[in-house]
């Protein structure tokens, strides 16, 4: 077992590169992931974090490079781009519509701003993909929705639409949403940036019990100490590239980068 | 009294042909609205220019206009152009009433369904669902909500306008008022009428309070 996670990680990503116009958000990014891992990224705002997690998570698409998640080719970097800046056309090409979607249900996705349905239930939320997208059966379906609130702590919810909640508790209720679909990769875009300072301890404390129970992750964050603890790998990005990763005690003890060393300070005086 | 007692029996005839062109102008006009809206937001030009030409015409001139030109328009085509297809009046006036009152709709629906976030569409996106699930399951359900009252005052204005509809002799309320007043040599039929539509809109009113009340379940 640990064997094969060695041989095949379930993420790839190899000199992934994003542009909006002249504004080079991603330069070349390249790491991978083993089932069971969890990644941290951190890095200063505008470093390209949240752009790369919307990349591998199919909200935007990307300029060049090579992405694969759970051994499917998600997007290939075509010959042109091999060869040079020669000519146009498109530097990459993305796997049919039918892979993708496959993809796309491995992997989930929580939103800084939880996004959730807001004429739904908590309950209906959580159940409504699994039964209208994997076919799943309502009562099976509800019962899997309880089992992950008690999980979340969110007993007694289940009726409650999402504006009677705190942040806390809805941001906890769209992880749930997002783990009813039973994804391979569950990514993470600032989890806790929208929630009062109070609140972000019950949500990263539902992240670490998922970590405990080798859920594979991807998490950008702002809260250092919760990215060393909880990760087995962190990557530190800033100005589109990964300036340095490796084990939580490499980057945030060992290493000697001096963005790096720069962007930590920040917190540590705060 | 007696005068009441003649009158009302009257009115109220006209006013069911007035209350059946309000309610075949919602039938056909919000859904058509919806479509419009729909239509507007399309990515190709071939199909926005269209459509933005269509509401522009239809907001931009007099509503009476339009149901004269539908009516006489297809009476003169059958005529002249030799298409053996003419509108009777009350079709016309249904035609006419749709067709406009579906444009403003047509506004409104897109105002609700652009101020929908990003993040409705993207949530539902990574949670595998199609787009015509997103729409009939996430979005348009949001946008009922917030398109109730503005649509609220479309429907009120309705009623009144089908008045309109006497501009092609169609015997609506107050066309039959107006017919009346003439016999009566007095303007209290008209005042009859007018009593009508208050009834009718204030009811109207009372209902879509109620719907926006049901619908504040959430924010």
């Amino acid at each position: 077992m640990e064997n094969m996670n060695e041989s095949a990680p379930i993420l790839k990503v190899e000199h992934v590169k994003k542009s909006f116009g002249d504004l080079h958000v991603l330069k070349d990014i390249s790491f991978d992931l083993k089932a069971g891992e969890v990644l941290s990224i951190i890095g200063p705002s505008g470093s390209g974090k949240s752009t790369l997690l919307r990349c591998l998570t199919q909200l935007e698409t990307v300029d060049g490079g090579f992405v694969q998640v759970d051994g499917k080719d998600m997007v290939v970097p075509t010959l042109r781009q091999a060869q040079g800046p020669l000519g146009s056309g498109p530097a990459v090409k993305y796997a049919p519509a039918k892979t993708l979607r496959e993809i796309r249900l491995s992997t989930g996705l929580v939103f800084q701003n939880f996004n959730l349905f807001p004429h739904l239930t908590v309950l209906q939320n959580i159940c409504l993909a699994p039964v209208r997208v994997l076919g799943d059966e309502r009562k099976d379906a509800r019962a899997m929705g309880r089992f992950l609130l008690k999980r979340m702590g969110l007993e007694g919810k289940e009726n409650s639409y999402p504006c009677e909640l705190s942040g806390g508790q809805q941001q906890r209720v769209s992880i749930a949403r997002a783990l009813a679909m039973n994804p391979k990769i569950l990514f993470f875009d600032e989890p806790t940036s929208a929630l009062d300072p109070e609140l972000t301890g019950e949500v990263l404390k539902i992240i670490k019990k998922l970590a405990e129970d080798k859920m594979t992750m991807v998490i950008v964050t702002h809260e250092m100490a919760f990215a060393r603890d909880v990760a087995d790998k962190v990557i530190f990005m800033d100005g589109g590239v990964i300036v340095e990763q490796g084990t939580p005690d490499h980057v945030f003890r060992e290493s000697g980068n001096e963005r790096l060393a720069q962007f930590l300070s920040r917190f540590s005086k705060a | 009294m007696s005068d009441l007692s003649n009158l009302l029996p009257i009115l109220w005839g006209g006013f069911c042909t007035t209350l059946a062109i309000f309610g075949l102008t919602l039938l056909f006009s919000i859904p058509l609205g919806l479509l419009i809206a729909v239509l507007k937001m399309s990515k190709w030009r071939v199909v926005r220019y269209p459509v933005s030409f269509y509401i522009s015409v239809m907001r931009g001139t007099p509503l009476l206009l339009q149901i004269v030109a539908i009516y006489f328009g297809s009476y003169y085509l059958s005529e002249y152009a030799g298409v053996d297809f003419s509108f009777d009046r009350f079709p016309a006036v249904i035609v006419a009433f749709s067709i406009n009152y579906a444009a403003y709709f047509a506004e409104i629906f897109r105002g609700g369904i652009q101020s929908i976030p990003k993040g409705q569409y993207e949530a539902a996106y990574m949670l595998g669902m199609t787009r015509t699930q997103t729409f009939f399951r996430i979005i348009l359900p949001q946008v009922v909500k917030r398109v109730v009252p503005a649509s609220a005052n479309e429907v009120i204005t309705l009623v009144k306008d089908t008045s309109l509809a006497q501009v092609i002799a169609v015997t609506e309320l107050f066309a039959l008022a107006k017919k009346q007043q003439a016999a009566y040599a007095s303007i209290y039929p008209l005042f009859v009428a007018g009593v009508f539509y208050y009834v009718a809109n204030l009811l109207l009113s009372v209902l879509f309070a109620y719907v926006e009340r049901k619908l504040n379940y959430y924010k």
